[in-house]
């Protein structure tokens, strides 16, 4: 097995489908960032770095997908809750519908070949 | 919403905190108070859920591994501090602003370094402005069928083709006055359609 070809596409599928699982995430519950990234840590295994998170809320937030707003703490330290916009609802709707379809026909390859 | 310190017991955290925390001031300084306070505020939530953390880590072990996942806001704030500066540029028309958000981006796009080398005009026209002040008959505008060019000349037979005369300093003002805010104005809606689709 070619170890670092299959290290090279994890890779490159994950930064791929990055912008769909956090919209994904965001989709079902108003999340702040902190937690974002430990509740798709949990569920998909997948680890985003900081560092790649928060320049991606902001192009998702640039580009009207999510909104933002912060909330008081009792720490005193407010979190920035962020949740998808109207634009952002149908916009997951339909990369939702591509990547069923995406689904289906990566299924059918490796279930029968080509 | 205003920003809060977070607080350490370990004394060695609490520098390394506020050592991280100024860079992130520095790394915002250009931008308006409120984009560089909401930054900071972001940055510092994730800082104080990170320590929040029951492990058996030390708290400054904690802070140290949440400083490295973030990265140093010098480097992890370039794009947005870019991009904020290049909206601040578009809405306060202030050269100095314009000047900062051209050097910021002039790493996304070829459409950056031109509008540099447009912006660059204004200051040779304003240049010609004060020739024409301080050496009135020899600058200005020269034309006639095979040249045509703007600035200063010692050449006599040059000096006979000069158009503008007095009217030299107005029509530069208002050239370099409309030529200013129609490059404002082309940057601002380069800026929107970069968010519309994306660079």
């Amino acid at each position: 097995m070619n170890k670092e070809f299959v290290v090279k596409w994890k890779s490159q599928v994950k930064k791929g489908t990055l912008s769909f699982i956090v919209l994904n995430t965001i989709g079902k519950n108003e999340l702040y960032g902190y937690e974002l990234i430990e509740i798709i840590k949990e569920t998909t295994k997948i680890e985003i770095a900081e560092g790649t998170l928060y320049p991606l809320l902001n192009r998702l937030k640039k580009e009207e997908l999510v909104s933002s707003k912060w909330v008081n703490q009792e720490s005193g330290i407010p979190r920035k809750y962020y949740l998808l916009t109207k634009e952002g609802v149908t916009t997951l709707e339909e990369m939702t519908d591509y990547w069923k379809g995406l689904e289906l026909s990566i299924k059918k390859i490796t279930n029968h070949g080509i | 919403m205003e920003f809060k310190e977070i607080q350490f017991i370990d004394s060695n955290a609490q520098r390394v905190y506020r050592n991280y925390i100024q860079s992130i001031k520095n790394a915002t300084k250009q931008l308006y108070a409120e984009d560089a306070l909401e930054i900071l505020m972001e940055f510092n939530s994730h800082l104080y859920e990170s320590v929040q953390i029951k492990n058996s880590k030390s708290e400054i072990d904690n802070l140290l591994n949440a400083i490295d996942k973030l990265g140093a806001p010098e480097e992890v704030l370039k794009p947005l501090v870019a991009d904020k500066m290049l909206d601040r540029a578009t809405r306060s028309f202030k050269p100095t602003d314009i000047f900062k958000a051209l050097f910021l981006n002039i790493g996304n796009g070829i459409s950056y370094i031109i509008f540099g080398i447009l912006y660059f005009f204004i200051g040779i026209f304003t240049l010609c402005i004060f020739l024409k002040i301080f050496l009135e008959n020899r600058s200005g505008m020269f034309y006639s069928a095979d040249i045509f060019f703007i600035g200063y000349t010692d050449d006599q037979n040059l000096l006979i083709n000069e158009v503008l005369g007095n009217w030299f300093i107005p029509v530069m003002l208002l050239l370099n006055i409309a030529l200013y805010f129609i490059l404002t104005m082309a940057l601002k809606l380069k800026r929107s359609i970069n968010i519309k689709y994306k660079k």
